[in-house]
């Protein structure tokens, strides 16, 4: 039996997966996207967050912390008379994380949907993740993930797994590592399996001004992808200047390394040339 | 849309007919109210003459390019009795809102099938009967409906002639078939509804509502394109200016808020044999609506388990407009409700909704669905105050719950005593029977059932479930102790009113702790309701909607041991409790799903609201159905849910504890709005401009 850390679990996911799902966020990433949305998922450990917008300034919070140093016990949390604090992660047994997610779940699988496992990066807590799915199955389970992991790992989720949504961030490795804290040599070998498999997925493309967004990156994806015969097509997330809050909310400072005010270019009609099915989320 | 009618749409919305409308002066009124008063007449004749005043004071106004007509340039309506004779009535009668008969659903088809002159001779014969019998009340009101009739015909007949004046021969022509004979097309069955529908008003009636209307108009659509009268084109053209001409004169009907006009449309169900109903005009009906995106008709959509997931995408097609309906009905749950109380199977399968939620009959109901409304925090809170402290265990707490319900539908009840209503001739030819019966609708029909709505369930059953969890199963806040933070809305008492507020069970969470208590709650309320009849003869029905009621029982109730603080508002209906955070929505719907609604009968919908981004994509649209399927799936009775706009997310960044249970999608993600910091929320504001 293994323990996992989770930051959120949220229950009516639109754009993660067919039908209705949930949708749980594994704590813990190997990357560092300089775009990230969710840094909450960065670190394995439990953080504080705090929203500023409305404090009242009350000093509950203060008064009762005795910690020199924030351990996210939670103390302030539970002071805060607006609830403007909170602890993003919370462990749970993977028994114990499946029974929540499978409660109500003839909702999800009537509308055929199920449970989609997303992050910070579920490959990275692999012993949890695999013990999880095996509560959770037969429910139609799909994972999000960067593809950032040792091959026997990616492959095994790959055999388990309904749907894989995994992202493609840069095919040039310099430029990869240079945004993302590590190399895309591992990400490619695994997307190279995923394209041979017969699970069915999906590539995302997060599209950031003036990193990814060039005809050639774009390009080299689909050539990438084109041949296999399991994609189900392609999603391009638009960048949404909308980051940085919750960097504030970690204490944390957001230094996005690119034009964040720069126009987007999206190069869908390169995915419709090769025959690809694609959407703008 | 046609030209045509974007045009009748822009000119209703901007209210270009209002130059018609006439300043009748208020002296005018009262001259004709006084001199009802000095000729001393019966109530009956006074609402005949009212119709008749009202009916000759209308100005035939033909817009440009209209061919479904009647205006009202009218804008006011006298009263019959003069305020001192209205005190003296209410001294010793209960009268329901204004007196006059409302939130019923007429029998349109029969008149329109067969016209006024057949219905002429009809009251004519009766007339006879009742002198054979000389039953002289029954003379009089068959007399005040043959006037009725007389008065449509002779509007009718003036706008025929202003139609040939204005060299409209197209609708002169339609309007000598009808309303004289029966309806022989489309295009006159619809006409011959507005004309009905507008007689209603001008009566004083109101919260007319529009009942089946795909079941009742089908036939002569289809006998139209059948024959090749009209093509689907033409046909959706002259439904669209039927749905506009809803719209026209809406701001002058009665309701507690603007829009509160009970103008509902119910569509789809099966039928009074037990036959899915749903057809072309059904789906005609959903797409008028999507193109015309105004608030009249309301669409209601009557489901069940056969119902495939498709007509629900066109539900969730609306609903994505953020106009707030359609409102879904569950067949499965609502038809053994009806049956349960009485109703036959033909009357229950034929079921409409009222002018919010509450199930009645077409032609056949006088059923009062919204007479009184029960406070369940108030009935809790005395609850508490009375018997905590007492009650050695939470069910011993829970029986003093029930005697306290007891008191308080006694109390509520015996109000409702010599009910008096103005009587309603032309309404009653709409109805089934009056005719047959010589007896006028305020006096009852075949159903005479009164409604309970029930305000702030999730609130009490929140209290509750903090009451078992701190004071009995823990033990951790004494009765006492409860009692005084409660009394004190929670001031100096933060500890505990974190512990309330944070960390109660909550109806809405998928959690039995919370649950199982509404199950109980409600069944109480059901309990306790059957036990009790009406002066006429008729049932009790227990609901769980609560109209205006959850703004005016917040007035009357303190804190509560939810956590909740004095002031702070009740959820609208049967939802979840407001300022709290929930997990989300298959929690609620599964939690909503749990007490036996087949026995909560009135009608109260769950409400879910989700951000109109959730609707983005034709894949969304299949999720949202999907979730108001399950929701049917699991047994609920009704719900609605709202696309949240703009305003709403100012508002919610204004009162964000009002809105915690706001999704909206952000970058890639969904999350909570209020959750958000206001650089996120600004954002989102922003977006939601540029998308308007």
């Amino acid at each position: 039996m293994s323990k996992g850390t989770v930051f959120n679990i949220e229950e009516f996911a639109v754009h993660d997966g067919p039908g209705i799902r949930k949708l749980v966020f594994f704590k813990g990433c190997p990357l560092r996207c300089s775009w990230c949305h969710n840094p909450e998922g960065l670190s394995f450990c439990k953080e504080l967050m705090i929203s500023h917008a409305a404090c009242i300034k009350c000093n509950r919070c203060k008064e009762i912390c005795t910690n020199e140093v924030c351990i996210a016990c939670g103390k302030c949390v539970e002071v805060c008379p607006l609830r403007l604090r909170k602890i993003a992660g919370r462990e749970y047994e993977a028994q114990e994380l499946a029974e929540i997610l499978l409660k109500g779940k003839e909702v999800l699988t009537d509308s055929g949907g199920g449970i989609t496992i997303s992050g910070g990066e579920p490959l990275s807590q692999p012993e949890f993740l695999f013990n999880l799915i095996d509560f959770i199955k037969p429910v139609n389970i799909a994972i999000e993930t960067s593809g950032y992991a040792e091959p026997e790992i990616f492959q095994k989720m790959v055999s388990v797994t309904d749907l894989v949504m995994m992202d493609i961030k840069h095919t040039d490795n310099l430029i990869h590592k240079q945004f993302t804290g590590v190399s895309n040599e591992l990400i490619l070998a695994n997307l190279g399996f995923l394209c041979q498999s017969d699970t069915p997925f999906i590539i995302r493309i997060p599209l950031i001004p003036g990193v990814n967004d060039t005809i050639t990156n774009i390009e080299q994806t689909a050539v990438l992808i084109k041949d296999a015969g399991k994609l189900e097509g392609v999603e391009l997330l638009t960048y949404h200047k909308t980051a940085p809050a919750k960097y504030q909310m970690l204490g944390k400072e957001f230094k996005p390394g690119f034009d964040t005010e720069k126009k987007v270019n999206i190069w869908s009609a390169v995915f419709d040339k090769h025959n690809i099915k694609v959407s703008l989320l | 849309m046609k030209k045509r009618i974007r045009i009748l749409l822009d000119n209703v919305i901007q209210k270009k007919h209002h130059q018609f409308r006439q300043n009748i002066e208020k002296e005018a009124l009262e001259d004709f109210t006084r001199s009802l008063k000095e000729q001393d007449l019966p109530d009956v004749q006074r609402a005949k003459l009212r119709l008749s005043w009202v009916m000759a004071h209308e100005i035939p106004v033909i817009l440009t390019d209209e061919r479904i007509v009647f205006t009202k340039t009218v804008t006011k309506i006298p009263e019959i009795f003069t305020s001192k004779e209205w005190d003296r009535i209410k001294s010793n009668h209960y009268i329901h809102e204004m007196g006059r008969v409302c939130n019923i659903s007429s029998n349109f088809s029969y008149t329109i099938e067969v016209g006024l002159e057949k219905r002429r001779l009809e009251v004519i014969k009766a007339i006879e009967t009742q002198t054979a019998r000389g039953n002289r009340k029954g003379i009089e009101f068959l007399e005040a409906v043959l006037q009725s009739i007389e008065d449509v015909l002779r509007l009718s007949e003036r706008y025929a002639l202003k139609a040939r004046d204005n060299g409209r021969e197209d609708l002169y022509l339609l309007l000598q078939n009808i309303p004289k004979k029966g309806a022989k097309t489309f295009h006159e069955a619809l006409q011959f509804f507005r004309i009905l529908h507008f007689t209603l008003w001008a009566s004083g009636n109101y919260h007319n509502t529009v009942g089946r209307f795909d079941q009742y108009m089908y036939e002569y659509l289809k006998n139209d394109l059948d024959n090749g009268t009209l093509d689907y084109e033409d046909a959706l053209e002259l439904l669209e200016e039927f749905f506009i001409s809803f719209n026209k004169d809406s701001d002058l009907y009665p309701g507690m808020q603007q829009g509160d006009n009970g103008q509902s449309m119910v569509l789809g169900g099966i039928d009074r044999k037990g036959d899915d109903s749903f057809n072309i005009l059904s789906e005609m009906c959903l797409k008028a609506s999507l193109e015309l995106k105004i608030i009249d008709p309301k669409i209601n959509l009557r489901v069940n388990k056969n119902t495939p997931v498709e007509q629900y995408d066109l539900g969730t097609e609306l609903t994505k407009e953020g106009l707030g309906f359609p409102q879904y009905s569950n067949d499965d749950i609502v038809i053994p409700g009806l049956l349960s109380k009485g109703y036959n199977i033909e009357d229950a399968r034929d079921y409409v909704v009222a002018a919010c939620w509450e199930f009645i009959i077409p032609g056949y109901g006088m059923d009062i669905p919204n007479i009184t409304a029960l406070s369940f925090v108030k009935v809790i809170n005395r609850a508490v105050n009375n018997h905590l402290i007492r009650s050695k265990d939470f069910d011993t707490f829970m029986e003093n719950v029930r005697k306290e319900i007891s008191v308080e539908l006694t109390h509520l009840t015996i109000l409702l005593y010599n009910i008096y209503f103005e009587p309603a001739p032309f309404q009653s030819l709409l109805m089934n029977d009056c005719i047959d019966n010589a007896q006028d609708i305020s006096q009852g029909n075949r159903y005479n059932n009164y409604g309970i709505h029930g305000t702030g369930i999730s609130t009490a059953v929140d209290s509750l479930a903090a009451i078992k969890k701190f004071v009995f199963d823990e033990r951790s806040v004494s009765a006492k102790d409860l009692i005084q933070a409660v009394s004190d809305n929670f001031e100096g008492h933060y500890d505990l009113w974190v512990k309330l507020k944070y960390h109660t069970p909550r109806m809405g969470n998928d959690d039995d702790a919370a649950d199982n208590i509404a199950i109980r709650l409600l069944d109480f309320f059901s309990e306790l309701s059957s036990r009790l009849v009406n002066e006429r003869g008729g049932c009790y029905r227990p609901g769980t909607g609560s109209a205006m009621y959850y703004l005016w029982h917040v007035k009357d109730i303190g804190a509560s041991a939810d956590g909740r603080k004095q002031g702070e508002p009740l959820s609208a209906n049967f939802s979840p409790g407001l300022n709290i955070k929930l997990n989300g929505p298959v929690s609620i719907i599964r939690s909503f799903s749990k007490p036996d609604m087949k026995k909560i009968m009135n009608g109260g919908p769950l409400t879910l609201e989700l951000h109109n981004t959730v609707f983005n994509n034709p894949g969304s649209i299949r999720k949202v159905s999907s979730l108001v399927k399950a929701y049917m799936d699991l047994g609920g009775q009704q719900l609605q849910i709202n696309a949240v706009n703009r305003e709403k997310l100012i508002q919610a960044k204004k009162h964000p504890e009002q809105y915690k249970n706001l999704i909206v999608r952000v970058w890639g993600w969904s999350g909570y709005f209020v959750e958000l910091d206001e650089l996120y929320q600004d954002h989102i504001i922003q977006r939601t401009e540029l998308e308007l």
